[in-house]
């Protein structure tokens, strides 16, 4: 269902794999330079690609009112080039040996990517260097990237009946947080950013004592660190990290949405629980728990919804997970001939059986731990997805080391820990209720779509 | 510029500096694939990599939406895919105790059984891939939900100027019924008849020339032994011809030279200037592959340089290009913003133009090469990758690395030899240009 995609895109676009390797690699280095930068450094010599991060910790949510989009605008200005390096000299230099570079910007943080071939590494370092104290940044470039962010924002969320909805919902659900808008901002503020803007948020954030560089892959570690020092270490130590943004967990959301877009014929119902944020004790059972509810082949809320009782066109789980929190959505869609509180009394009665817990299981449970274990194991084969879950684990748990413990973790939680998670965090909690129609229904549809269970019997 | 043989040895040179030890890559490729015959009918490959304790099994059968059988049988993707659809949820169920990873899947040449799992699960994921494939008790209430939900998908699909731009180009250029076409139309609905649809399946996974592919941490000794209880016998000859007979594609002379959808609350403009574009087998591919690069691929391609880094008129362009052993689709494609639309198409033919007329300059193909042999350490990351691509390459009939072999043509070409294609293959005449606009 279009709905579990566009959902599921959303928080694959913010977050990278959850963890690590069960064992730290023998040549780890973890450590700050003098001037605050935070390196991680996992020579792994079996890998054929090298993997480079640098996470500014400052993104959207760290914006005013009035500047919305602003830190996703400065991520594309900060391909701008410098005196030493030409604008495009970053993407020659990767094109050139094959690598692929990118950069993001989530509400939390602001990431920049290189993978490259091991040849290619000495230049990523002392470009990623260069950009992060001697970036050029002028009206020309300011106006050009203006218009290329208009151009997304469009794009992604105005052209798509679907990512309109998920704006609005967003909106709705979170209010005066710094959540509720989307990294890509408003084009108003985009329009109305300046020069001056810019240098300030240049000089603030794009320091050393606010980043974190992470190098995996076949280098050798001790060789690597003195390159950094070489190429980073003389960069004046600067830089603040913002404050941190309320957490969603204890934020006050409204008790009901409602919204119509120009929708395919189906009604879609959401309850919404708020989650807290991962550096919570909760954070492995509630990963299990999630696992299990929401990425399982016999999914127990779809299950019961959509194949036992036939009381949905699609149902499903989704987690949207931040660095302040998240939510843990529970949908179903129908074609549009229920009324809202009957579509939720088919749900909620869904809910009731949920609590009974049939679904947790030893034998399920020790199903989830496996399956999140082969996904930790996965990074054995790819620096790009260890090298996000170094950055991540820092950046969002508060030590990247957590990244080799994260299998220990799991295998710690019980299913009285996971059952816990669940009373707390869904039972005794009250959800948001959203609703979402769409705004025009063919009258066959309007007449005979009750028909539809019995269709599918 | 440097000389491609003095940049491999500086590139060389640099590695050694790294300290970078054997990588993966030089121990991970479609070389390293050990394959042996099961029975008449069906081949065995395996990846052996024990870095980590996970096992990736691929159950590949070579017959897909092109097959002509198909087209006659009706939606065999389908039929496949409700496989593990059993009514009381058991298969699945399995599965999750397992912790495995399973799906099942239909491209246009093959159908594959998918399934990951840590090696401690593999006994009990090979007794389920078995089991999948042989379940006659689906869940027919699926099928009638199925039909539904892909309605609605399709409604969706109407309402996005991506996906309307993608069906008009290749409406332009096939047939109603060409399956180069149809995956990209409202799917048709699947029979409601479950046991002529398990029937159907039964014949795709008795098919010849079927593989049993596996990849990661177990021994050939182990993976003998796991091969040769997997799948029941073949039939004696395929279902259908190993080559599909497409439809001849609609000839040049009856497609559009402009072709306008109109979709409701646009704020931009989609383009794109289509055609047909050569099989991957085509002797001119080679040189297409680099054309295309120059054009479209990356980043500073001419496509970025003229339509986003000029003047901001779009955030995105770029090519669609298919490279399947077939005439497939081929389009240079970007948006801008609805008021700056005539000036963006101006722009976009302007750069085909330019390209036709002045071809690549050889830095252009020396830095397009240097990209796609680089590329290459990013296809063998992980041992399940590797076999993906090799049984990619069987199920079209083509060598254990034909596409890596392409590279290699393709850096055989001069710069002359591109150019005389890129003449004769971006003649703007040949174009269609379809705009996805707001109503």
């Amino acid at each position: 269902m279009r709905m579990h995609i566009v959902i599921a895109s959303l928080t694959g676009l913010l977050a990278s794999a959850g963890g690590a390797l069960s064992a730290p690699p023998p040549g780890l280095i973890d450590r700050v330079l003098a001037n605050g930068l935070a390196v991680t450094i996992a020579p792994d010599t079996s890998l054929p690609i090298v993997s480079t991060r640098v996470w500014y910790h400052v993104g959207a949510a760290n914006e005013t009112k009035d500047t919305r989009g602003f830190a996703h605008l400065f991520e594309h200005l900060m391909f701008s080039g410098t005196p030493t390096h030409e604008k495009g000299a970053w993407e020659a230099h990767h094109h050139r040996f094959g690598g692929i570079e990118n950069a993001h910007t989530s509400w939390d943080e602001t990431t920049y990517e290189s993978d490259i071939p091991p040849a290619g590494i000495h230049d990523v370092l002392a470009m990623e260097a260069d950009r992060m104290v001697n970036l050029r940044l002028d009206e020309a470039a300011l106006e050009n990237e203006k218009k290329i962010v208009t151009e997304e924002l469009r794009a992604t969320i105005e052209n798509d009946p679907y990512d309109r909805m998920l704006v609005a919902a967003l909106k709705s659900l979170c209010g005066d947080h710094p959540y509720a808008v989307t990294p890509l901002g408003t084009k108003e503020d985009i329009a109305a950013a300046t020069l001056d803007q810019a240098r300030a948020f240049y000089a603030r954030y794009y320091r050393p004592r606010n980043a974190h560089l992470v190098i995996v892959g076949p280098v050798d570690g001790p060789a690597t660190l003195a390159e950094v020092e070489r190429a980073f270490g003389a960069i004046r130590a600067a830089g603040e990290t913002p404050p941190d943004v309320p957490s969603l967990w204890g934020w006050r959301f409204p008790e009901r949405i409602a919204l119509k877009e120009d929708l395919p014929p189906a009604e879609v119902a959401v309850l919404v629980y708020p989650l807290p944020p991962p550096d919570s004790e909760d954070d492995v059972a509630l990963s299990l728990m999630e696992e299990i509810l929401g990425s399982s082949q016999v999914d127990p809320f779809r299950e019961d919804l959509v194949r036992k009782r036939r009381q949905a066109l699609e149902a499903g789980i989704q987690v949207l997970s931040l660095r302040r929190g998240g939510v843990l959505c529970f949908y179903s869609a129908v074609l549009p001939y229920r009324r809202e509180a009957g579509q939720f009394d088919v749900m909620n009665e869904t809910m009731r059986t949920l609590e009974r817990k049939e679904w947790l299981t030893d034998a399920r449970l020790a199903g989830a731990k496996r399956k999140m274990l082969r996904a930790i194991e996965l990074q054995r084969y790819r620096a790009a997805d260890l090298a996000d879950a170094l950055a991540k684990e820092r950046w969002w748990r508060g030590d990247a080391a957590l990244a080799f413990t994260r299998a220990d973790r799991l295998a710690a939680i019980s299913r009285a820990d996971v059952a816990r998670v669940f009373d707390r965090y869904v039972t005794n909690a009250k959800p948001v209720a959203v609703y979402i129609q769409p705004e025009k229904v063919p009258v066959m549809l309007q007449l005979f779509g009750w028909l539809l269970p019995l269709v599918m019997r | 510029m440097i000389a491609r043989s003095a940049r491999w040895l500086a590139l060389a040179a640099l590695a050694a500096l790294a300290g970078a030890a054997p990588s993966a890559a030089a121990r991970l490729s479609a070389a390293s694939a050990q394959t042996w015959s099961v029975d008449r009918g069906t081949t065995a490959i395996l990846i052996e990599d024990h870095r980590a304790p996970l096992v990736e099994i691929r159950l590949m059968f070579p017959i897909g939406r092109w097959s002509s059988w198909a087209a006659r049988a009706g939606r065999i993707d389908e039929a496949f895919a409700l496989s593990l659809l059993d009514p009381g949820g058991a298969l699945r169920a399995r599965a999750d105790r397992a912790g495995a990873e399973v799906a099942l899947t239909t491209d246009a040449r093959m159908s594959v059984l998918a399934l990951g799992c840590r090696r401690e699960a593999l006994d009990s994921v090979v007794a389920l891939a078995r089991d999948v494939l042989a379940n006659r008790d689906i869940d027919r209430s699926e099928i009638g939900r199925r039909n539904f939900e892909s309605d609605l998908e399709w409604s969706a699909a109407e309402k996005n100027p991506q996906s309307m731009m993608s069906t008009h180009v290749r409406r332009i250029l096939f047939q109603p019924q060409d399956p180069r076409r149809t995956p990209h139309e409202k799917q048709e609905h699947v029979s409601g008849d479950a046991k002529r649809l398990m029937a159907l399946r039964d014949t795709l996974v008795r098919s010849t020339g079927r593989v049993i592919g596996l990849a990661g941490d177990l021994t050939r000794a182990e993976a003998e032994t796991m091969a040769r209880a997997l799948l029941p016998p073949a039939l004696d000859a395929l279902p259908v011809p190993a080559t599909p007979a497409l439809p001849t594609p609609l000839p040049a002379d009856r497609r559009p030279k402009d072709l306008t959808v109109k979709l409701a609350r646009l704020t931009q403009t989609y383009l794109a200037l289509a055609r047909d574009a050569p099989a991957l087998t085509d002797r001119d591919y080679p040189a297409f592959l680099v054309a295309d690069h120059v054009l479209g691929g990356h980043f500073y391609s001419r496509l970025y340089v003229a339509l986003r880094h000029g003047q901001g008129d779009t955030y995105a362009t770029g090519t669609i290009r298919e490279g399947e052993p077939a005439t497939g689709a081929y389009a240079a494609w970007t948006y801008s913003r609805s008021a700056n639309a005539a000036a963006t198409e101006a722009k976009l033919r302007g750069v085909l133009r330019t390209f036709r007329d002045g071809g690549i300059t050889e830095q252009e193909r020396a830095d397009a090469i240097g990209y796609l042999e680089g590329r290459r350490a990013f296809n063998v990351q992980a041992p399940g990758q590797v076999l993906d691509r090799i049984l990619w390459e069987r199920s079209r009939g083509l060598a254990a690395g034909y596409r890596d072999a392409l590279i290699e043509r393709a850096a055989a070409l001069s710069v002359a030899e591109i150019n005389e294609f890129v003449r004769r293959f971006y003649d703007p005449s040949r174009f269609t240009m379809i705009r996805v606009e707001t109503r």
